[in-house]
């Protein structure tokens, strides 16, 4: 960029204009964590995490790899908390210069998100006894997923953000496919088309940016 | 010169000028009611501490800008937004950009 100490002006409003387009997008994208480090934290757990679902319970209660019992949960709940706290800190980071109306707005739709989750699993966990161990992959990614989903779609209404709105239309519609397609389906279509979905996500945020 | 000149619409001369126009067309990215720190719009807009401060006076001296002081835990912190003023300068003066650009070139 030119020198700028000076009272310098323009004779081209062309000119004018296309610094005012340079300067707004370059705060944008300072301001705004990298898309990929946003979603493909998340794109990698649901397409490990969910994968290894779907190979230990497979549909129609398939084993399609032995896998120990505790091998799919465990890689899940690691791999979600290593997403949580790289989105969680990315975000923090990126709002520290700002403050104001977005900030409230940021903390409250976190708050959203934990209160949610919390409560999901604090009822699946009641139900897990009573829930066949076949139906339970239904209920734990059924369920999460749909909230996640709507919670996209939330944000997306608080920033009027379209592809963020998409994206969180998209996991629900899938989330639905799957619960309807029934136990080891769901967790193969979160894992592909769900993951996957929030790979493409990334891709595209970050190719916009550029 | 020729007549269609004084037509044309003038030119906010507090905006006009290459560095504060950088720092209007950044602050008004920001969401109305929002701030942002002095160091990370330093930053963001590559400018001298200095020379940043010089722009923001005048903007704020044309009622464009707020800049606070206040406290963050126990650091210091000054805080800078546009004004409503200040948002309805900038709209005001992208329209009459986009006017001049409008403007046939009639003989000059």
């Amino acid at each position: 960029m030119a020198s700028i100490d000076d009272e310098s002006t323009f004779d081209d409003p062309a000119e004018a204009l296309r610094l005012i387009d340079l300067e707004r997008a370059n705060l944008e994208r300072e301001l705004a964590p990298d898309p990929r480090l946003m979603y493909w934290p998340w794109g990698l757990a649901w397409l490990i995490g969910s994968g290894l679902f779907f190979l230990r319970w497979g549909p129609d209660e398939r084993v399609l790899v032995a896998l120990p019992d505790w091998l799919p949960i465990t890689v899940m709940t690691v791999l979600l908390m290593v997403a949580g706290t790289i989105t969680g800190m990315l975000g923090a980071r990126s709002s520290r210069a700002v403050r104001g109306l977005s900030t409230r707005q940021g903390q409250m739709f976190g708050f959203a998100w934990s209160a949610g989750i919390a409560g999901l699993v604090l009822v699946f966990s009641r139900l897990s006894d009573v829930v066949p161990v076949s139906r339970q992959g239904i209920l734990w990614g059924g369920g999460l997923v749909a909230l996640i989903g709507a919670l996209y779609m939330a944000g997306a209404a608080i920033w009027d953000d379209r592809s963020t709105f998409v994206l969180g239309a998209w996991i629900s519609g899938i989330n639905i496919v799957g619960v309807l397609a029934g136990p080891g389906w769901h967790a193969l279509i979160v894992a592909v088309a769900g993951g996957g979905g929030l790979l493409v996500a990334g891709l595209i945020g970050w190719s916009r940016r550029r | 010169m020729s007549d269609t000149r004084s037509e044309l619409p003038e030119l906010d001369p507090v905006i006009h000028a290459q560095a504060r126009l950088r720092v209007v067309s950044a602050l008004s990215q920001l969401r109305e009611a929002d701030s942002i720190a002095f160091p990370r719009l330093q930053e963001i807009l590559r400018m001298t501490a200095g020379n940043l401060s010089v722009h923001l006076r005048k903007l704020e001296d044309a009622g464009y800008v707020a800049v606070v002081k206040t406290h963050r835990g126990r650091t210091p912190a000054t805080l800078v937004r546009l004004t409503r003023r200040g948002r309805l300068a900038f709209d005001d003066y992208v329209i009459a950009l986009r006017a001049l650009l409008n403007q046939p070139e009639e003989g000059s």
